[in-house]
C-alpha cells in the first residue's frame, strides 16, 4: 500500500511523512477506526469544520460506468457526474468500451447507465465488456456498491434487456445493489435526472463521515476518462427551428423507394454538426391518423386534443405497456390476454395503437387516452452534408418507411412526415453528436465505406467533406440498394468525386437488377484481396445502415476475409465503425 | 455461337487502301476514323463494360457496340427529371439479334422469351427485318444476355453497324422449294459477309482475353471488309414473287428468285434501294432499288460480296449523309456501276427476267401447305410481344413455342408465323390463343397491314411518338373506313417518328413521318406491290389533321375505285398525287394540301 496522504494535504511536508509511516503500516480496520476516531473527537469539541482550505476529508469516490450506442446513456452519465461533483463526490465517468472488469471490481460506489440495442443487445461498443461480465471466469465484486439505470424503447420486445442483465449480474457476483435499477423509455430525461439525485443521496456518506469514506484511490489509467462536453445549443428540449431549402425523392421513376433528400437551412449561431453525427428530428403525426385514433375510442377532437396527440405523444408504437394499461383501464380480459409474453410479440408485429383500440372499442375520456399515450421521441437521422463543403445548410437522406397490414395503410411516423415536407416548411432540429464515427482525424488516412440505401447518408458527408478540405486519404464506396437505374443514391455526386479523386473506388450492389441477388457483402468478398490490402494500410472500415437487412451480413463478409483476429484487432484498433438501426 | 464454315472461296482481288491517313489532309468522317482506329471494332468496349459508377460507355465506343449488334438508348420519358434527382440519364442498352430470314427453333423462341424477363423490359421486339430486339438492357447484365444469346445458338454479329445486317428472305421456305432457297440464300450470305473480327468474342463471350491490347490489327483479318468495314449499314434481302413482304425495293441489294417451269433457276439482283433521309434536305431522298441484272443461284453470293467491295470502296465516307449504296448508284450511274461489279466477279450478269410482284404484306391467318402442314400468319401489332390484361400474347407465344415441333418465322412486316404445324397441334394452339384472348382474323384490312417504328421513348432519334401512337390512329380511321364500307379492304398503312423511315413509311399507300411531338407529314400514293414511292400531301398535321385528309380520300375511294384498284394507285389515278417514278424524283411536283 502506497502513501495515502497527498502531497496536498494540509500537513507540513514532513508531518505527512510522519503520518504516512504511522497509517501507512496500519490495516484497514486500524484505518477506519482512525478516522472514525478523529471525526468523533472534532465532533466532540464541537470544532467549526474549516471551510475554504482544502476538503477535511477526502472526498467519497464515485465511478459512473456507461454502454451508449447513439449516446443518450453517455449524455445521462455526464449529466450524473456533474450532479454528484456538485455533492461533493470524486466522479468520474467511464465508457465499458475502455473499462476493464478487474479495475471496476476495486471500484467501491459504481453507477451503470446503459443501453439497450438490437433485439435486447448490449450497444456494439459495451459487447465486449458485457461478455467478460457475463462469463463464468468473471471477477468477484464484493464490495462494490452498485446501482443500475437502464435505457431503453418499450417499442422493443426485450425492453431494457442488457441493464437488466447487468444489475442482476452485479449481485450475483456478490456486489452490492444500492439503489433500485430503474428502466427508463425513451421518455428519459426528467425520470433519468430524479433517479441519479436519488442515488447520489444513497451513496453519499452518512455525516460525521462513515468508515466508509477511506480514500481509496483506483488507478484508471489506460481506462480513458471520458471528458465532459459544454452543454449543446440546440437538443431535444430546445430544437432548432430550420426551413427547408429543397427536398427532393432521389429515386427515379418506376422505383420501390422513396429516399427524400432534404436540404435545411441552418445558419443559426450555435449550431454545429460533424459528419458521422445524426441530426434529430421531432415530427409530426398524420392528421389523419390522429382522428382515426381519437374516433376508435369514441372522442371527437377537440382543438387542444387533436392537437396534443398530433405533435406531443406516441399514438403508433404498440408497446406491452400500452396493452396492459389499457386492459386495466377498460377491465377487458381479451386485452390483457394480449399482453402476455406469449401472445403480445405477434399481435403487436404489425399492428399499431389504432388496432387495439378498434379491435377492442370502448370509450375513454380525454385524459384516459392521453394517459395511456408516451411522448412522441425524436427520430434520429445520419447527417448528409459537411459544413465545409454545404456552408449554412444541414442535409438528410430519409427513406419513406410505408407498408400496409390489417387492411389499413402505414406510413412510418417521422420519415413520411418529412417526405410530406415543401420548401420553406419548417422543422425542428437538434444535433446528436456522434464521437464514434467520424472521420480517422489524420486524413491522409485511407477510408473503406459500406452501405446501403440510406446508409450512404453519412458518406455523402464524409466525401464531401474530403473534396472541400482536400484531404489526400484514399476511399472507397460499396453502395447497394434495389435497381441500378433508379435507387443509385446521389450517383452524379459520386461520378465528380471520382473525376476529380476524391473519391477513388466504388462498388455497387443492386439487388434486383438480375435472376439472383447481388448484395454488397458479395462486392466485399468479390474484392477480397484488395480490401486486405487497404486495410493493412491502415484503412477505417465504416459500416452504415439496416442492422438487420445488411450490418449484420457484411460484418459476416469481413469477418471471412479479415478472419476472427483480424477483425477484432480493427475493432479494438478503433478502425471498424458502424452506425447501424 | 453458330461457328458456320464458309461455304464459298473468297475471290481474289485486293481490299482497297489501308495508307495512313494523314490527319491534316484526312476529310474522312469521324466514324471512319474511329473504325480505324478500333483495332477490328474493340475499342474500350470492354474497359466501358466494367465502370460501374455510369450505365454508359465512352462515346466512340457507343458507335462500336452498333457493330456487335447494340445500342446505347435512354429512357427520353424520363430525361427530365434525372438531373434534379442527382441520377444520370436513365441509360440502357437495346440488343438486336441476327436471324437471317427469321426463322428460329422453337427452343431458341424459349430461350429469347427467358432473356427479355431476366435481363431486358419484359418484352420482345419483333422488328421490320425479321429478327428481335430486346429494350432496356442495363450494362451491368450486357455480357451475360449475350451469352444467354450464345447460349442459344444464336448471335448480334453484325445486326446494326456499317456491314452487311441481317439478311431477308420471303417468310416460310415450307412453301415451296423457290422459299427454301430463298433462306438457304439468306443464311449463307450472311455468314459469308460476317465480320470475321474477335472482338465479338472476346468483349462478350470470352471476357478475360479482351484486356490483350495487343490484339492483332493485321488487314487480313477482314477480307472482305478491311479495316474500316462499309461507308455505311448495308441491306440485303430475297424475296420470292409474287410476294414482296421483304420491300425487295428499299434495301442496298435484293436477289428476286426466278422460278420457270417450277424450278429455281437463279435470281434477279437488285441495287441501290433505301429509305432515310433527313427533313428538309432535298439530297436526301428515300429510293426504289434497280433491277441490275440476272445470275445464277451458284453465282448469288459472289455478286453479293462484289456489290459490297465496290460500295466498300465507292461509297462517300467523306459525307456520312450521302454514304448508302443509293447514292453512290446516284453519282456513278447504274452502267458504270455494273461494269466494275462485273470486272470484280469475273462474269457478266444476263439481262433480268421477268417477275410479278403482287403485294407486300404477311399472308396472316391459317393456311395449308403443299405438304398438308398447316402455318399460322399471326399478326403482332408493331412487333411488340408483351402482356396485357386480356391479351395475353407473349405468355400464349411462349406456351406455343413449348409444345410447337416445326419453326416459328419472324417476318419482314412484324409479324411471327407458327410454320410446319399438324393438323393436331393446329387445335392445341388455336386453343392456347384463346385462352389469352388472341383473335385471328378480326383486325381490319388497315391494321393488319399497318407497321410502326419503335420511337419513343427508346430510339434517340425519334422526332414524334410512332408505336405508342399508331394504334389510336387507326382505331380513329376504321371508323372512317366503316362509313365508307372499307374494313376489310388491305390498305398500307406505315408510320415513323422521323425521317429515318425504319417502317419503310415511303413505301406506303398511307405514310406517316414523325416532324415534331404530335405533328407528322404525310405521304400518300405508294403501289401496294412496293414498286412506286408515295409523295409528301400535308405538312405537320396532328391526328385530326390526318383524318381530315384521309376521311375524304378514303370515301372517294370507296365510291369511285375501279374493281380490284389499289388505295394508292387510285390516289394516282385520280391525281390526287403525282406518281413517285425514281427515288430523285421523290421531293419533285409536291402538291401540299392544308392539313
Ligand atoms: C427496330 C427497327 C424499327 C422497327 O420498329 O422494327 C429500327 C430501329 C432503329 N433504327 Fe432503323 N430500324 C429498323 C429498320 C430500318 C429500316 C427498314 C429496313 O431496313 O427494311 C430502315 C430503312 C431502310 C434503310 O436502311 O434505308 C431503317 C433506317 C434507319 C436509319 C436511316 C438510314 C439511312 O440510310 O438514312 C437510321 C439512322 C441511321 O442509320 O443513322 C436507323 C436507326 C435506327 C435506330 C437504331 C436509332 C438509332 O440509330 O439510334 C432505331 C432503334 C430504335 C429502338 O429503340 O429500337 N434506321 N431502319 C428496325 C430494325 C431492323 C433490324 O432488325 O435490323
Ligand atoms: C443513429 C441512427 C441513424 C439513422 N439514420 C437514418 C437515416 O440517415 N435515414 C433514414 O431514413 N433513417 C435513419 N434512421 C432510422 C430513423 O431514425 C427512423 O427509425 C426511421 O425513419 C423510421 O421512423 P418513422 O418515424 O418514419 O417510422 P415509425 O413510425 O417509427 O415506424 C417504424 C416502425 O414501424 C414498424 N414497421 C416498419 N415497417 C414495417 C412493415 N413492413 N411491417 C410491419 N411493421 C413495420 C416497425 O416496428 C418500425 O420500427 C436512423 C436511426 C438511428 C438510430
Ligand atoms: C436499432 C435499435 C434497436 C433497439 N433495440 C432495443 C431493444 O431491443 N430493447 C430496448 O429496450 N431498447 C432498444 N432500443 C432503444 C434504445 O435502447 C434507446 O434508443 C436508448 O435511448 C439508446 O441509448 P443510447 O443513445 O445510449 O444508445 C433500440 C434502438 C434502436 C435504434
Ligand atoms: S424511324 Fe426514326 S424514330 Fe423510328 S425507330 Fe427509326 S430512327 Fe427511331
Amino acid at each position: 500500500m502506497t502513501a495515502l496522504l497527498p502531497k496536498t494535504a494540509p500537513f507540513s511536508t514532513d508531518e505527512i511523512d510522519v503520518l504516512n509511516r504511522l497509517v501507512g503500516r496500519a490495516n484497514p480496520l486500524q484505518r477506519s477506526w482512525l478516522s472514525g476516531f478523529l471525526a468523533g473527537v472534532d465532533a466532540a469539541n464541537g470544532a467549526p469544520t474549516p471551510q475554504s482550505v482544502a476538503p477535511p476529508r477526502a472526498k467519497e469516490q464515485l465511478t459512473i460506468l456507461f454502454g451508449s450506442e447513439t449516446g443518450n446513456a453517455e449524455t445521462l452519465a455526464l449529466k450524473a457526474r456533474k450532479a454528484a461533483v456538485k455533492q461533493g463526490f470524486d466522479a468520474r465517468v467511464l465508457d465499458m468500451a475502455d473499462a476493464s472488469l478487474e479495475k471496476i471490481a476495486k471500484t467501491r460506489n459504481l453507477i451503470i447507465i446503459v443501453a439497450t440495442w438490437g433485439e435486447g443487445d448490449p450497444p456494439q461498443r459495451a459487447a465486449a465488456f458485457m461478455r467478460g461480465l457475463l462469463a463464468d471466469n468473471a471477477p468477484r465484486l464484493e464490495g462494490v456498491r452498485f446501482a443500475v439505470l437502464a435505457l431503453g424503447d418499450t417499442a422493443y420486445a426485450n425492453f431494457c434487456a442488457t441493464g437488466r442483465a447487468v444489475d442482476e449480474r452485479f449481485a450475483a457476483l456478490g456486489a452490492t445493489r444500492f439503489a433500485d435499477r430503474v428502466e427508463l423509455d425513451l421518455d428519459f430525461a426528467k425520470k433519468a435526472a430524479a433517479w441519479t439525485d436519488d442515488t447520489l443521496a444513497a451513496f453519499a456518506p452518512a455525516e460525521p463521515a462513515t468508515p466508509s469514506s477511506t480514500v481509496v484511490h483506483v488507478d484508471f489509467k489506460g481506462g480513458a476518462l471520458v471528458e465532459d462536453e459544454d452543454e449543446p445549443a440546440f437538443d431535444a428540449d430546445k430544437p432548432l427551428t430550420a426551413e427547408i431549402n429543397d427536398i427532393v425523392n432521389l429515386n427515379g421513376t418506376g422505383s420501390s423507394a422513396e429516399t427524400v433528400h432534404v436540404e435545411f437551412s441552418t445558419d443559426a449561431t450555435g449550431w454545429s454538426y460533424v459528419p458521422g453525427d445524426a441530426i434529430g428530428v421531432i415530427a409530426e403525426n398524420d392528421p389523419a391518423l390522429v382522428d382515426a385514433v381519437l374516433d376508435s375510442v369514441g372522442l371527437t377532437g377537440a382543438p387542444r386534443l387533436s392537437r396534443l396527440l398530433l405533435t406531443d405523444r406516441d399514438i403508433t408504437t404498440l408497446t406491452r405497456p400500452v396493452v396492459d394499461a389499457y386492459a386495466r383501464l377498460t377491465g377487458r380480459s381479451d386485452a390483457a390476454a394480449l399482453a402476455t409474453p406469449e401472445r403480445f410479440a405477434a399481435y403487436a408485429a404489425d399492428r399499431q395503437i389504432v388496432d387495439l383500440f378498434a379491435e377492442h372499442t370502448e370509450t375513454l375520456t380525454a385524459d384516459q387516452l392521453i394517459g395511456l399515450l408516451r411522448p412522441l421521441p425524436p427520430r434520429l437521422y445520419s447527417v448528409a452534408s459537411s459544413a465545409a463543403a454545404h456552408d449554412s445548410e444541414t442535409h438528410l437522406l430519409v427513406s419513406a418507411v410505408r407498408w400496409q397490414s390489417h387492411g389499413r395503410k402505414r406510413n412510418g411516423v417521422a420519415s413520411s412526415w418529412i417526405a410530406g415536407r415543401k420548401p420553406g416548411d419548417s422543422v425542428k432540429l437538434f444535433v446528436k453528436p456522434n464521437r464514434h464515427f467520424r472521420l480517422p482525424t489524420d486524413s491522409a488516412q485511407p477510408i473503406i465505406m459500406i452501405g446501403a440505401g440510406t446508409g450512404i447518408a453519412p458518406f455523402r458527408a464524409f466525401i464531401a467533406h474530403r473534396a472541400a478540405t482536400g484531404s489526400k486519404g484514399k476511399s472507397w464506396l460499396f453502395f447497394g440498394a434495389r435497381n441500378y437505374t433508379s435507387d443509385f443514391l446521389y450517383q452524379l455526386e459520386w461520378q465528380d468525386h471520382l473525376a476529380s479523386g476524391a473519391l477513388s473506388n466504388i462498388d455497387v450492389a443492386f439487388s434486383r437488377d438480375q435472376p439472383e441477388k447481388i448484395y454488397v457483402q458479395d462486392r466485399l468478398a468479390a474484392r477480397a484481396d484488395a480490401l486486405r490490402g487497404w486495410v493493412s494500410d491502415g484503412a477505417t472500415i465504416y459500416v452504415c445502415g439496416d442492422e438487420k437487412t445488411m450490418a449484420r451480413d457484411v460484418d459476416k463478409a469481413l469477418t471471412q476475409i479479415l478472419g476472427e483476429q483480424g477483425l477484432d484487432d480493427v475493432r479494438t484498433a478503433g478502425r471498424y465503425l458502424r452506425d447501424v438501426y | 455461337m453458330n461457328n458456320f464454315i464458309p461455304k464459298y472461296d473468297f475471290h481474289d482481288f485486293t481490299v482497297h487502301d489501308f495508307t495512313v491517313h494523314d490527319p491534316m489532309t484526312d476529310k474522312r468522317t469521324k466514324n471512319e476514323k474511329i473504325k480505324d482506329a478500333s483495332r477490328q471494332l474493340r475499342g474500350g468496349i470492354a474497359e466501358g463494360l466494367d465502370e460501374v459508377a455510369t450505365g454508359a460507355i465512352a462515346e466512340d465506343d457507343q458507335y462500336l457496340v452498333r457493330f456487335h449488334g447494340t445500342y446505347l438508348q435512354d429512357d427520353r420519358d424520363v430525361r427530365g427529371e434525372r438531373t434534379k434527382k442527382r441520377l444520370e440519364k436513365a441509360y440502357s442498352f437495346m440488343i438486336r439479334v441476327r436471324i437471317p430470314g427469321g426463322v428460329v427453333t422453337p427452343a431458341q423462341w424459349l430461350a429469347l422469351d427467358t432473356i427479355a424477363s431476366d435481363y431486358a423490359n419484359g418484352t420482345l421486339r419483333l422488328t421490320t427485318r425479321q429478327t428481335f430486339q430486346f429494350h432496356g438492357i442495363i450494362k451491368s447484365n450486357m455480357r451475360r444476355t449475350m451469352q444467354a444469346i450464345d447460349a442459344a445458338v444464336l448471335d448480334t454479329i453484325a445486326a446494326c453497324g456499317d456491314v452487311n445486317r441481317n439478311v431477308l428472305a420471303t417468310s416460310n421456305p415450307h412453301l415451296s422449294k423457290a422459299h427454301a432457297a430463298a433462306l438457304d440464300l439468306a443464311r449463307d450470305f450472311s455468314a459469308h459477309l460476317l465480320p470475321r473480327t474477335g472482338a465479338y468474342h472476346e468483349i462478350w463471350l470470352d471476357g478475360e482475353k479482351v484486356r490483350d491490347k495487343s490484339a492483332v490489327v493485321s488487314d487480313d483479318v477482314e477480307p472482305i471488309y478491311g479495316r474500316t468495314y462499309l461507308p455505311r449499314k448495308f441491306k440485303a434481302v430475297v424475296a420470292v414473287p409474287p410476294t414482296n413482304d421483304v420491300d425487295i425495293f428499299a434495301h442496298d441489294l435484293g436477289f428476286i428468285a426466278i422460278v420457270e417451269k417450277g424450278v429455281l433457276v437463279g435470281w434477279n439482283v437488285t441495287v441501290g434501294g433505301g429509305m432515310g433521309m433527313t427533313h428538309g434536305e432535298r439530297d436526301t431522298f428515300p429510293r426504289t432499288a434497280d433491277v441490275l441484272g440476272f445470275c445464277t443461284h451458284e453465282q448469288a453470293v459472289t455478286v453479293g460480296e462484289h456489290v459490297v467491295t465496290v460500295q466498300r470502296d465507292w461509297g462517300n465516307r467523306e459525307v456520312r449523309k450521302h454514304a448508302r449504296l443509293k447514292y453512290t448508284i446516284e453519282t456513278r450511274g447504274l452502267d458504270t456501276f455494273r461494269a466494275e461489279l462485273e470486272r470484280r466477279c469475273g462474269f457478266k450478269l444476263e439481262a433480268p427476267r421477268p417477275f410479278k410482284f403482287e403485294r407486300t404484306g404477311d399472308s396472316l391467318g391459317w393456311s395449308k401447305g403443299t405438304d398438308g402442314t398447316w402455318h399460322l400468319g399471326l399478326f403482332v401489332e408493331n412487333g411488340r410481344i408483351k402482356d396485357r390484361s386480356g391479351h395475353t400474347l407473349r405468355t400464349a407465344l411462349r406456351e406455343i413455342a413449348a409444345i410447337h415441333t416445326g419453326e416459328m418465322i419472324c417476318t419482314a412486316n412484324q409479324n411471327v408465323i407458327i410454320a410446319n404445324v399438324t393438323a393436331a397441334a393446329k387445335k392445341k394452339i388455336d386453343a392456347i390463343l384463346s385462352a389469352h384472348g388472341i383473335a385471328i382474323g378480326t383486325s381490319s384490312g388497315l391494321r393488319r397491314n399497318s407497321m410502326a417504328c419503335v420511337a419513343l421513348p427508346t430510339c434517340a432519334l425519334a422526332l414524334a411518338e410512332s408505336e405508342r401512337f399508331l394504334p389510336d390512329l387507326v382505331t380513329a380511321l376504321e371508323d372512317v373506313l366503316d362509313r365508307a364500307g372499307l374494313r376489310d379492304d388491305d390498305i398500307v398503312i406505315r408510320m415513323t417518328g422521323c425521317p429515318n423511315g425504319c417502317a419503310r413509311p415511303y413505301l406506303a399507300e398511307i405514310g406517316l413521318v414523325g416532324r415534331t411531338p404530335g405533328k407528322y407529314n404525310l405521304y400518300l400514293g405508294a403501289a401496294f406491290d412496293g414498286s412506286r414511292l408515295n409523295k409528301l400531301v400535308a405538312q405537320d398535321v396532328d391526328k385530326t389533321g390526318i383524318i381530315g385528309v384521309l376521311e375524304p380520300a378514303l370515301a372517294a375511294y370507296a365510291r369511285e375505285r375501279h374493281d380490284g384498284e389499289r388505295f394508292g394507285d387510285f390516289l394516282v389515278r385520280t391525281d390526287v398525287v403525282k406518281p413517285t417514278t425514281a427515288g430523285n424524283q421523290f421531293h419533285a411536283d409536291v402538291r401540299l394540301r392544308p392539313g
